[in-house]
């Protein structure tokens, strides 16, 4: 199933009692992209994913991996690496223990194990029980886990809950290498701004029904949060002529306005008066606005 | 298959677990055993029935077999590992396949640990009070296999029902109750030599059956009987259950 996409969610529907969690949800995901998932909390992130992985029966639809269902996959561990929020380990278990258990249980060698634990920075601590380790250093051990069958996509959710910043910072390297080297990425996460800055596509949603699916640069940039940003020596002038144009204009400094519209009726306004520009450029909105904003400001 | 067996063997031996139930079992038959042989008579100790008795001891095997099987099984919903295990083998019927198999040789690995120490510890103390030994007779042999095989059929009874519950704590003590306070509840209606724990009981003993139990075939065949619907029902749950 090479030519399927990484992760396909159809139709998704998944109810407990009377709470829908995820309600008639799809969207597909880009092969070598990192797409981030996005929605408030409760929205139905974490059982989507878990849907995906072969953890939850849907109640309807279904969630394949590169064109077939997680439980069908031949080599699971080589196809997918999962990060699961709030991961639990047994305490009295080292995180080299952890690993090896994972990696007999899918005919990998032991070097392997050594290997992914080199990549995630964890070898000094690898033979202490996992009892004791920071919630960064479960984190690490996570990600390892995810490693450790060389997989082409990683599916992670929330992996920087708890993270400091240095973790954040290895974290959002390791993805975009990861990237970089042809893996598919989805990430789940309600640190937008971290997101943000290293997802190409996002995908959210709210209250489990899908709300937006594009690249972050296009959903940023048609949001109603956005701006055209214009400077002008006549900015005075362009201030009138713009406000009689019927646009609501903010003047930024003597020189730099921020009109609500789009740039081409702007500049269109401009040249009708003769007003020189030196700027002209449209400011998208960050991703935590556009969030906000289809999402009904909820988090 | 091969290798969810390995990775199962390897979680259980790997953790403290089986050196603290081990070590728990020895100590048991340590006490239990010194004080038979410190207490009893040289007559009724050198009666070949009463160093069958002695050595039965290790019977206790059975029980920690029991309660490791719900641990191997029950632990993973605990600790919340039960999601690594599914994400790395997604099949879940093999999953359940590989915990009851690797609980029925946890249980009988440390059962013979228990008959072997307990024939051992019993032999050296008999012959330091210069006692005949007859330990070594077919009927103390047959309590031993007896015991191995009991062992084995409690861990997959007790894994079967760890799935089942997925609450290791709650597992245990239900179990507990039930054999504590359940089955002798039952001889009331004289049925107890039905229910589970009499059933292994009467494997254990292996054809020296007092006139509580079954006899050893019956009863072998109403323990497996157990351990496969314990078994059934546990794999049902795994592969029913969201891990959330």
């Amino acid at each position: 199933m090479a030519d399927a996409a990484p992760v396909e969610v159809r139709e998704l529907t998944k109810r407990y009692g009377s709470t829908t969690a995820v309600d008639g949800l799809s969207f597909t995901i880009r092969r070598g992209a990192i797409t981030g998932f996005l929605g408030p909390n409760g929205a139905g992130k974490s059982t989507t994913l878990r849907a995906l992985l072969g953890l939850v029966h849907p109640t309807a639809g279904d969630a394949r991996v590169e064109g077939a269902p997680y439980a069908k996959l031949h080599d699971p561990l080589g196809t997918v690496g999962a990060v699961l929020e709030s991961e639990s380990f047994h305490p009295g278990r080292s995180g080299r223990n952890h690993l090896r258990v994972q990696a007999a249980a899918a005919g990998l060698p032991a070097e392997r194990v050594d290997e992914v634990l080199a990549t995630v920075e964890l070898t000094d601590a690898a033979r202490r029980r996992v009892g004791g380790y920071s919630l960064g250093m479960r984190q690490r051990l996570s990600v390892a886990g995810a490693l450790l069958g060389k997989p082409r996509l990683l599916v992670l959710d929330e992996p920087a809950n708890g993270l400091d910043p240095e973790g954040i910072r290895w974290l959002r390297t390791f993805l975009r290498t990861f990237a970089a080297d042809g893996g598919t990425v989805l990430i789940s996460s309600h640190v937008l701004p971290e997101v943000a800055q290293i997802v190409d596509e996002v995908v959210i949603i709210h209250r489990g029904r899908l709300v937006a699916q594009e690249p972050l640069e296009a959903l940023t940039a048609r949001s109603a949060a956005g701006a055209v940003v214009v400077k002008s020596p006549e900015a005075a002038r362009l201030h009138e002529a713009l406000s009689r144009a019927g646009l609501e204009v903010v003047p930024v400094g003597d020189t730099e306005l921020r009109v609500a519209g789009a740039a081409e009726r702007v500049g269109e306004v401009a040249a009708a008066e003769g007003i020189v520009l030196h700027e002209l450029r449209t400011e998208g909105a960050s991703l935590e606005e556009v969030f906000l904003e289809l999402t009904g400001g909820e988090t | 298959m091969t290798r969810l067996l390995r990775a199962e063997l390897l979680k259980v031996l790997t953790t403290r677990l089986l050196l603290w139930l081990g070590l728990l079992v020895i100590a048991f038959e340590v006490l239990i055993i010194a004080l038979r042989v410190g207490h009893d008579s040289f007559d009724s100790l050198a009666e070949p029935g009463n160093q069958r008795d002695i050595v039965s001891i290790a019977g206790i095997a059975v029980l920690i077999s029991l309660i490791l099987g719900i641990v191997a099984s029950a632990g993973e919903y605990s600790h919340g590992t039960i999601s690594h295990t599914l994400l790395v083998a997604p099949v879940r019927e093999r999953v359940s396949l590989a915990k009851l198999t690797s609980a029925a040789l946890a249980g009988a690995f440390l059962a013979l640990v228990s008959v072997v120490f307990a024939w051992g510890f019993a032999a050296l103390l008999l012959a330091a009070r210069s006692i005949p030994l007859h330990v070594a007779s077919h009927t103390t042999l047959n309590v031993g296999l007896g015991t191995i095989g009991a062992a084995a059929i409690a861990g997959v009874l007790g894994a079967g029902f760890g799935l089942l519950l997925r609450r290791q704590t709650a597992a245990i003590v239900v179990a507990l109750v039930w054999l504590l306070v359940g089955e002798p509840l039952l001889s009331i209606a004289g049925v107890q030599r039905y229910a589970p724990g009499h059933a292994i009981a009467a494997v254990v003993e292996a054809g020296n059956q007092s006139s509580e139990l079954l006899g050893f075939g019956a009863g072998l065949a109403v323990a497996l009987l157990y351990a496969a619907a314990a078994a059934t029902l546990g794999t049902i749950a795994l592969k029913r259950t969201d891990v959330n």
